[in-house]
């Protein structure tokens, strides 16, 4: 097991680079668009996971601030903004959204925060469809045409390079270990001097950066949102089943599980016309029955990625006697 | 227009009566489990169509049906906390909460989806309605009325069975504090399994009244769920006076949103009413600390 070293994992990670940054030339524009999606999920995947996992609050409203990135840079491109003011005002707006939401939200915990984040979505898609003027309402939002495959590509792969790169050093900087012992206790890191409430809400509005980013590429390329497809059921699990399916709370885990994902997706899909959402719903209990840890923590797996220093600094789904309350 | 006022009031009062009865069964399920179960509005969902299914072809009156689907959902309820959530149930505390967000959320979304492959339209209800009664110039649909006397009795005989008998006591001992309860020697897991099964029938026998008065789809589910908790935030936990008073405010709010703003408007509401609640008095009307 010598190969599994730090420095060849580079090296894998510099060759799919490499390889990724020369597709365009002679992939297909179905390839394209496959790792263009790919980025698109592993982005939300990662972003949600600082909240998910890093903080240990489950956000399954995460693609609320994908929705409203989308929405928002949709409405500026229409009113001719360029693409690179549309997405920074966008991502303003999402990271104000962000901060504001945050207040009443981590009053709750738990369960509590989980239902509410969800309900946040459909709060959104209430909005969305009902403010005719603002967002063309259920018939959903056009951008300008054109062909924006190759930088949309590009742009998207910065997006998730970055995510990836923002994950890797704030699991590992003063304040990603001050979000780990909020996840721990929240009571002994507050009596330890962490400022419990404003690292809760900064973290939020951090993971919502990249989601709402990536949502304005993807509107950008794709032309068209609608209120199902930025709020609907499927954008809004697949940040959380990817990144539970690899494994939360460690960088690595969103991107096992987004490849993962899509994989399942391409062969899955083509063939079984219903029953997606069922798909997604069996490997959600899947899931939470025998390895709410994810892939990565699987017995093979586990020291590979330890041995690799991807690991966490602690141990999320250790063995740990019960507490009762 | 006063009397337009009262009338829209007592709509919601009598919707709120409903609201208030699904959300008890959320609320005891929740106070037990220490779960929050995700796939509570979809048993409603369920609950709604089977008794549809029943009234199709049989004809019984729809507030008997209510009763008589009890047990199975019973027994459905306690096969699901058996098969799906008592393996989980040992796990430390971060550990239970992701493991049961994630098995109640799948459950209820193969559930939702299942459903909607094979019944694809809305059905539009059972048709049982009972002449209106006027009272001081407000219009009161005796059906509605009928409906809320009824859910009161059931809700009042499901207090009386918590406070009376062995397993009730249990259940409110096991809400109040779990460790001791496990030491005076509670069977635990026995009554988590019977305090899913009731969660979940009171959740179908309220869906028995909900085809009565509105149209049921099967993406329902989770909307429903949404706004149960925030009824059960509004009313605290495992506190049935709670329940109704927080689904009647609940009731009163949306037919007020649908009179002003059009009816379009009144799904945000139980959310927003939920925020304001958690800015205001973050422990709820009732309920105490979380």
């Amino acid at each position: 097991m010598s190969w599994i070293q730090r420095k060849n994992l580079y090296l894998v990670a510099i060759l799919c680079l490499c390889v990724l940054a020369a597709l365009p030339l002679p992939a297909s524009s179905y390839a394209l668009m496959w790792v263009f999606l790919t980025a698109v999920y592993l982005t939300l995947a990662l972003s949600y996971d600082i909240v998910g996992g890093f903080l240990g609050y489950m956000n399954l409203g995460h693609s609320t601030f994908f929705g409203l990135g989308a929405y928002s840079t949709a409405i500026l491109l229409n009113h001719d903004f360029g693409l690179a003011l549309a997405l920074f005002l966008a991502i303003i707006f999402t990271a104000a959204f962000a901060a504001i939401v945050s207040y009443p939200f981590f009053r709750l915990r738990g369960a509590y925060f989980a239902l509410a984040t969800f309900g946040l979505i459909s709060l959104m898609e209430v909005f969305a469809s009902n403010l005719q003027h603002v967002t063309g309402g259920s018939g959903g939002i056009s951008t300008p045409p054109g062909d924006y495959m190759v930088p949309a590509y590009y742009l998207s792969l910065i997006a998730a390079g970055g995510t990836v790169i923002l994950s890797h050093f704030l699991g590992r900087s003063r304040f990603g270990l001050a979000l780990l012992s909020i996840r721990e206790d929240e009571e002994v890191a507050r009596s330890f001097g962490v400022p419990t409430f404003p690292y809760k809400s900064l973290s939020l509005v951090i993971s919502s950066v990249p989601a709402g980013l990536v949502g304005g590429i993807y509107v950008w390329n794709v032309t068209y949102i609608s209120p199902p497809a930025a709020f609907g059921l499927e954008i809004a699990l697949s940040p959380v089943v990817i990144a539970m399916l690899g494994g939360t709370g460690i960088t690595l885990g969103p991107l096992v599980g987004a490849v993962f994902i899509t994989l399942i997706q391409e062969l899955l899909w083509i063939k079984v016309a219903h029953f997606h959402l069922t798909i997604y719903g069996v490997l959600l209990v899947l899931l939470g029955l025998f390895m709410p840890g994810g892939i990565l923590r699987t017995r093979w797996l586990w020291p590979v990625v330890q041995r690799l220093g991807f690991g966490e600094k602690i141990d999320y789904f250790k063995k740990q006697g019960t507490l009762e309350r | 227009m006063a009397s337009q006022f009262f009338q829209v009031v007592v709509g919601g009062i009598l919707l709120g009566g409903i609201y208030g009865f699904a959300a008890f069964g959320l609320s005891i399920t929740f106070g037990v489990l220490n779960i929050l179960n995700l796939t509570h509005g979809d048993f409603l969902m369920l609950g709604s169509l089977v008794g549809y299914g029943i009234f199709l072809h049989f004809g019984i009156n729809p507030f008997i049906i209510a009763i008589i689907i009890i047990p199975l959902f019973v027994v459905i309820g306690v096969g699901f906390y058996l098969l799906l959530l008592k393996p989980i149930s040992g796990k430390p505390p971060n550990q239970l909460l992701v493991a049961s967000v994630l098995i109640t959320l799948g459950a209820s979304i193969v559930i939702e989806d299942l459903t909607s492959f094979f019944w694809p339209h809305p059905i539009t209800g059972i048709d049982y309605s009972l002449p209106s009664l006027e009272l001081y110039g407000v219009v009161i649909s005796e059906t509605r009325l009928f409906i809320l006397l009824f859910l009161l009795i059931l809700a009042v005989s499901i207090q009386l069975y918590l406070q009376k008998t062995y397993m009730g006591k249990s259940i409110r001992a096991i809400t109040q504090c779990r460790g001791g309860a496990k030491l005076i020697g509670i069977p635990i897991s026995r009554i988590s399994a019977l305090t899913f099964g009731l969660g979940v029938a009171i959740a179908a026998s309220a869906g028995v009244f909900y085809i009565t008065l509105f149209t049921v789809t099967p993406v329902i589910g989770i909307p429903l769920t949404v706004k149960y908790m925030s009824i059960v935030v509004l009313g605290g936990l495992g506190s049935l006076t709670g329940s109704v008073i927080g689904g009647i405010i609940l009731g009163i709010a949306e037919s007020l949103t649908a009179y002003w703003f059009g009816a379009q408007w009144s799904p945000a509401v139980s959310f927003i009413l939920l925020i304001s609640i958690l800015m205001i008095k973050p422990e709820g009307l009732l309920g105490r600390q979380r």
